[in-house]
């Protein structure tokens, strides 16, 4: 095992068990009141059968557990082949919609190490060097000089092409690029405007679209099965419309009030896509949008025809061709139901995904118009359809800017607009908008929960946003009987909420409570007879 | 002769290289939007908005600056902008080098117009009665000072920061040393061999020969120069030292895009074009149905 200050690129392939070791001494310190000793939860070694199993001799996380240590040389050989052609296609019309984003990225970097300041995940491991920004990056342009260059075949160290590859190079290459959150926050940064999340994503991509390898959550249990049942969650049709009756009553037993979710509404102007997780997770989410839309009379509908009530697309994250096929399915849905546009509920990947990625997927009359439900949610306070009392949120409420919406997209203010009309104790986190941290839940770790990795996640990649979290309630954390509440409009970033509000136990000992935006809303409506939130009562 | 033939055959690369660098980015087809906010030319600019952040945005006359734009690329090429702001002690080494290599570029110009108007009669001196021939003097006098101060400091620097800092060393290949040597090195050699004349007389007078294909006598030591000059030259759009073609891409075409895919647009057209394309190498993974459908 290496101190993490010594390690270099080329040291990917080395033959050590483990090449670092996070222990929490070394992670960035949290604030108070987590900066006292016996607060955090110990890191815990990864078991001895994983270790044979898995490739968990990068930094004893494991996030790829489909990938599995081969039995004899010649399948060794052969993953590192695989990878090889996978990586050459990379650079080939197979990957046209990324080529010039890519090729800029990979030739480009002059090494000034500007975006590690950026990371979330390098700063909140304590500096680490594994998790540079850059790191990563340069183990790949290695590789590719020492296999795919001239100038690296002949002059190979010369020019960087100095690595050895072998199985332990490649897997943990593999498992590195499930250490990035794809938040692109140090492409901000950038003096040349390179992005290293392009280098971790591609190598998420060779692995799967290559060598049929990616993290079960994501693949088998997520986009597979979305294509297969219509939904990544593998809620069915009649599953979906039972679950709506069951809120629908459960929404009148608790509020009284007579909720109907409108579904395969043909010629409503709105259809609202929502990540299907919420029905099971965050149910109170989608009642909430349903409370607020029917209230202000819109035309809207749910869709239960396959591939039109999930709005996830976990391709995003690691497979261009599930992306699209994911993206066109939800867009046929839409159309068939005639609606004149979709409307994308809280989930910040899937706004990504339909409005940015999807984007150029199609064109003409294939094509739906979407748009993100935040500049509507803000239309219907500023113009008084709704009628708000603010003084129903009247407890310390901050935001989270999941990155796909905000500084992917650039909608920052509706959402803020909202919270400053009806939640008198808003206050921003630093930084935030455009600047804010990842969540540590995103492109894929909010659901990654096999093994070990909720441990990387939970006590690296979320570690900067509960610093944040703590940060903007500083001066009211200790006194528990004040709820807290962080408004978190996605559901990623809602399932790194709770993973780190269970982790550090923040709930149960602070009352740090978490949730959408819709929530507050309806928790501010003047018809609500009794408060929306159960913390409240 | 020689060196004219060296000078002028290393301009004319430097600029055709670079300018097919350029055409081949642009020839790459049509990508995946990858913005990040804030994007100029909207108008939510000041923080970091987009129309996304407007009902039915797709209705909405689409409102762009241009203008802004430009300023902030300008803000970027003129004071490299992202850096400063991020990363303050590599920047005024990194501003060191890119302000001296401005400075010698518009020396260089300089030269050239004072010895096109000494060919012309005009004189370009401390004591000459032409306004024209004063200005010349002063600002080749000027500007290529500090163009050669900063680009060596600079360059220089930069070797010894790299070599020193425990990180960068780490990333820094042996290519990447010699990138910023080569340029220490012509820079240097430039220092040497006009250290006899800083008014810049002599380099006029190299200047008009090399214009004119005149034969002069060139001492070994400005050989070398005009030769590592000219590699650089040559070099510079074939390394990654090019970054000034591929930084407009990076800015222009992929982070600050923004071209929304709308009904009866340029980008439906090229939208249409990559769809229909078939790729010629496709993905082996078994849950991939050959012909691959790539996101083009």
């Amino acid at each position: 095992m290496l101190d993490q200050k010594d390690l270099r690129p080329k040291d990917l392939g080395r033959p050590d068990e483990q090449l670092i070791k996070l222990e929490t001494y070394n992670l960035m310190p949290l604030l108070p009141p987590y900066d006292k000793p016996g607060m955090q939860p110990p890191i815990s070694e990864p078991k001895p059968a994983w270790r044979e199993k898995y490739c968990a001799s990068l930094d004893g996380f494991i996030g790829l557990d489909t990938l599995t240590r081969p039995q004899t040389k010649e399948e060794e050989d052969e993953f590192v082949r695989k990878f090889l052609s996978g990586l050459e296609k990379i650079f080939s019309d197979a990957n046209n919609g990324i080529l010039e984003p890519l090729l800029l990225s990979f030739e480009y970097c002059a090494k000034c190490n500007t975006c590690s300041e950026a990371c979330h995940i390098y700063k909140a491991a304590g500096d680490n060097e594994l998790y540079r920004p850059i790191f990563r990056s340069e183990v790949l342009r290695k590789v590719v000089k020492k296999y795919f260059t001239k100038s690296g075949k002949l002059l190979g160290g010369f020019v960087g092409a100095d690595i050895d590859v072998n199985w332990e190079t490649i897997a943990r290459l593999g498992e590195l690029a499930y250490r990035c959150n794809l938040c692109r926050r140090c492409a901000q940064t950038c003096p040349l405007g390179l992005d290293n999340s392009i280098l971790s994503k591609e190598i998420r991509k060779i692995f799967s679209q290559e060598m049929g390898i990616a993290p079960t959550p994501l693949h088998n249990k997520g986009s597979m099965l979305q294509l297969k049942t219509g939904s990544s969650t593998g809620l069915t049709k009649p599953a979906f419309l039972d679950t709506l009756e069951f809120l629908e009553e459960d929404t009148e037993e608790k509020f009284g009030i007579k909720l109907k979710f409108p579904v395969d509404k043909k010629g409503a102007d709105i259809l609202v896509l929502h990540n299907a997780g919420e029905f099971i997770a965050w149910p109170e989410n989608p009642v909430a949008f349903a409370i607020l839309m029917n209230e202000a009379g819109l035309n809207w509908t749910l869709s239960s025809e396959m591939m039109g009530y999930d709005s996830v697309n976990y391709g995003l994250w690691y497979d261009d061709v599930q992306a699209k096929k994911i993206a066109l399915a939800q867009m046929k849905a839409a159309k068939e139901l005639g609606v004149n546009r979709i409307i994308v509920g809280e989930c910040g990947h899937a706004h990504k995904a339909s409005i940015v990625a999807g984007d150029r997927m199609a064109y003409g009359d294939a094509k739906v118009n979407v748009e993100s439900c935040l500049p509507l949610l803000w239309d219907l306070v500023q113009s008084k359809r709704l009628k708000m009392d603010p003084s129903r949120n009247n407890f310390p409420v901050t935001l989270h800017d999941p990155c796909n919406v905000v500084r992917q997209m650039g909608i920052v203010e509706p959402q803020r607009n909202v919270l400053r009309e009806i939640c008198p104790q808003f206050r921003e986190m630093t930084p935030h908008g455009v600047d804010n941290y990842c969540c540590g839940g995103g492109s894929g770790f909010a659901i990654m929960n096999a093994l070990n990795f909720p441990q990387f996640r939970d006590n690296v990649a979320s570690r900067m946003k509960f610093n944040q979290i703590l940060g903007a309630f500083q001066g009211k954390m200790e006194d528990a009987s004040q709820v807290k509440y962080i408004c978190a409009p996605c559901s990623n970033c809602k399932g790194a909420m709770r993973a780190i509000l269970e982790h550090y136990d923040a709930t149960e000992k602070f009352n740090l409570q978490y949730g959408g935006l819709v929530e507050l809303m309806v928790n501010a409506l003047v018809s609500m007879k009794r408060p929306y939130f159960e913390f409240l009562e | 002769m020689f060196l004219s033939l060296i000078a002028y055959a290393a301009i004319l690369l430097f600029l055709g290289l670079s300018a097919y660098k350029a055409y081949q980015f642009s020839k790459l087809p049509l990508h995946g939007r990858m913005e990040l906010y804030p994007v100029p030319k909207e108008k939510g600019f000041e923080h970091g908005g987009s129309f996304y952040e407007e009902i039915s945005w797709w209705k909405k006359p689409r409102e762009v600056s241009h203008v802004r734009e430009i300023v902030e690329m300008f803000k970027e090429i003129v004071f490299i902008k992202t850096l400063f702001e991020n990363q303050r002690p590599f920047w005024w080494l990194s501003y060191a080098l890119h302000l001296g290599i401005y400075f010698i570029f518009v020396w260089t110009f300089l030269l050239v117009a004072g010895a096109v108007s000494m060919l012309n009669g005009i004189v370009v001196a401390a004591n000459t009665t032409s306004v024209w021939g004063l200005l010349l003097f002063y600002l080749t006098y000027i500007t290529g000072i500090i163009g050669l101060v900063l680009a060596a400091l600079g360059s220089g620097l930069l070797v010894l920061r790299r070599m020193f800092d425990s990180t960068l060393k780490k990333y820094t290949t042996p290519q990447e040393y010699f990138n910023l040597l080569l340029l220490f090195a012509a820079v240097v050699t430039g220092i040497i061999t006009w250290s006899s004349d800083f008014s810049f007389n002599s380099a006029r007078e190299v200047t008009a020969g090399i214009i004119t294909f005149t034969p002069f006598a060139a001492n070994g030591l400005l050989v070398v120069h005009v030769i590592l000059v000219g590699i650089m030259l040559i070099y510079i759009p074939l390394s990654k030292m090019s970054h000034y073609v591929g930084k407009y891409f990076t800015f222009h075409t992929v982070l600050w895009d923004n071209s929304p895919n709308l009904r009866g647009s340029a980008i439906e057209q090229k939208v249409k074009t990559a769809t229909s394309y078939r790729p010629t190498t496709t993905w082996s993974a078994p849950h991939i149905q050959a012909p691959s459908s790539t996101k083009k």
